[in-house]
């Protein structure tokens, strides 16, 4: 149970994708317009984690051993798991609709070179899921904040965003020594 | 020869566009990392730009999206394998941010709306290097700001330990946002988000 919780801890807190992996910066620019895009564009990233680890827990036995034909693998997996999630979890994003998903192929990557197998890669997949969409709320809230805040003009949209991120995201970084 | 400079400036993947930023934030941390994957990346861009070219008008619409997948998918583990031979050492410092090359907007749009073979090569060729530029020009000012070092030369050594939070991902990200208020002052646009 402790795992479990430390587990959640680690990859919401000390790893989060987005803050301290850098991951998933598409959907941190794209879909953080409004809190609810922001929701609906994190659910739907969880719901594709869940299915990709799920998916690669199902298939564990058949996982290429040498690295070319295994990331190979895990790319082909992370493709079909975002193209379910898009079809499972129905949203209105702005923008293209990106189908496929980067932070959730990037945990797959992840998952595999980790030592863990089994189901607690399902758990971890959910904790990565859960902190991406904390984020994605988190910082749609911020922007709104932002918008009303007297910002110098080359500052404006992107840099202050990515700066505003990088500052949240070092406040993570303590927690990892 | 339009096609080629837009990529390179006015429609800089990174700078402008804001595209492949999760490779600028993460993999830049050193001036040769950023220039092994802007290569890359650059060269996957231009085979994937032929490879749509060719394929893409045959492909139904909704499918499009998941082939132009599956040729990245097809490249970037072929590279991959490459570079795992001739340089396990670059491999390992690129980690994951190679294979996720394939799930990168700027890659998937390689090669998009240009009618004709050589625009499209062109047009790729141009993005490709705009976007190794950049990552260069991060990679070496985090390495500078981190370790003190460029391309692994020393070139100080101590004096710059506060900044040594540009190597992390949060400290790319900041430098990213700076690089970007910079250009825009330059360029005397607004900093909205170029969709």
């Amino acid at each position: 149970m402790t795992d479990g919780l430390q587990i959640l801890a680690q990859t919401v807190i000390s790893s989060n994708l987005i803050l301290v992996q850098g991951l998933g910066l598409y959907a941190l620019t794209r879909y953080t317009k409004s809190v609810r895009e922001a929701a609906g564009a994190g659910v739907k990233t969880l719901a594709g984690m869940l299915i990709g680890s799920i998916l690669l827990w199902l298939l564990s036995p058949i996982v290429p051993s040498s690295p070319a034909p295994q990331v190979g693998f895990y790319l082909l997996v992370g493709l079909v798991a975002s193209l379910a999630a898009s079809k499972l979890v129905m949203c209105e994003t702005s923008g293209t609709d990106q189908a496929v998903d980067g932070a959730l192929v990037g945990l797959l990557l992840l998952l595999g070179r980790g030592n863990t197998v089994g189901f607690q890669n399902v758990w971890t997949a959910f904790g990565a899921g859960l902190g991406f969409l904390l984020v994605l709320v988190v910082v749609a809230t911020v922007r709104r904040r932002l918008d009303l805040a007297p910002i110098p003009k080359p500052l404006r949209g992107l840099p202050i965003l990515l700066i505003t991120v990088g500052l949240l995201g070092m406040a993570l970084l303590g927690f990892r020594f | 020869m339009k096609q080629f400079g837009d990529g390179l400036f006015a429609k800089n993947p990174v700078l402008v566009l804001a595209l492949g930023l999760v490779p600028a934030v993460a993999v830049t941390t050193t001036a040769m990392n950023g220039l092994a994957l802007g290569i890359l990346a650059a060269v996957v861009m231009l085979v994937a730009a032929a490879v749509n070219w060719a394929l893409i008008p045959y492909v139904p619409e909704n499918a499009k999206l998941a082939v132009r997948v599956l040729v990245l998918i097809v490249l970037v583990t072929f590279a991959y394998g490459v570079l795992v031979q001739r340089n396990p050492g670059l491999a390992a410092g690129l980690g994951i941010f190679l294979p996720l090359l394939v799930f990168d907007e700027l890659l998937l749009r390689a090669g998009d709306g240009e009618k004709s073979l050589p625009a499209a090569l062109l047009g790729a060729c141009g993005q490709g290097l705009g976007f190794a530029l950049v990552l260069v020009l991060l990679g070496v000012v985090r390495e500078f700001l981190g370790m003190g070092t460029v391309f692994g030369k020393q070139i100080v050594s101590g004096a710059l330990a506060p900044f040594s939070l540009a190597g992390t991902v949060p400290g790319g990200m900041v430098i990213l946002g700076l690089l970007l208020a910079f250009v825009n002052l330059v360029s005397k646009r607004g900093g909205e988000l170029h969709d």
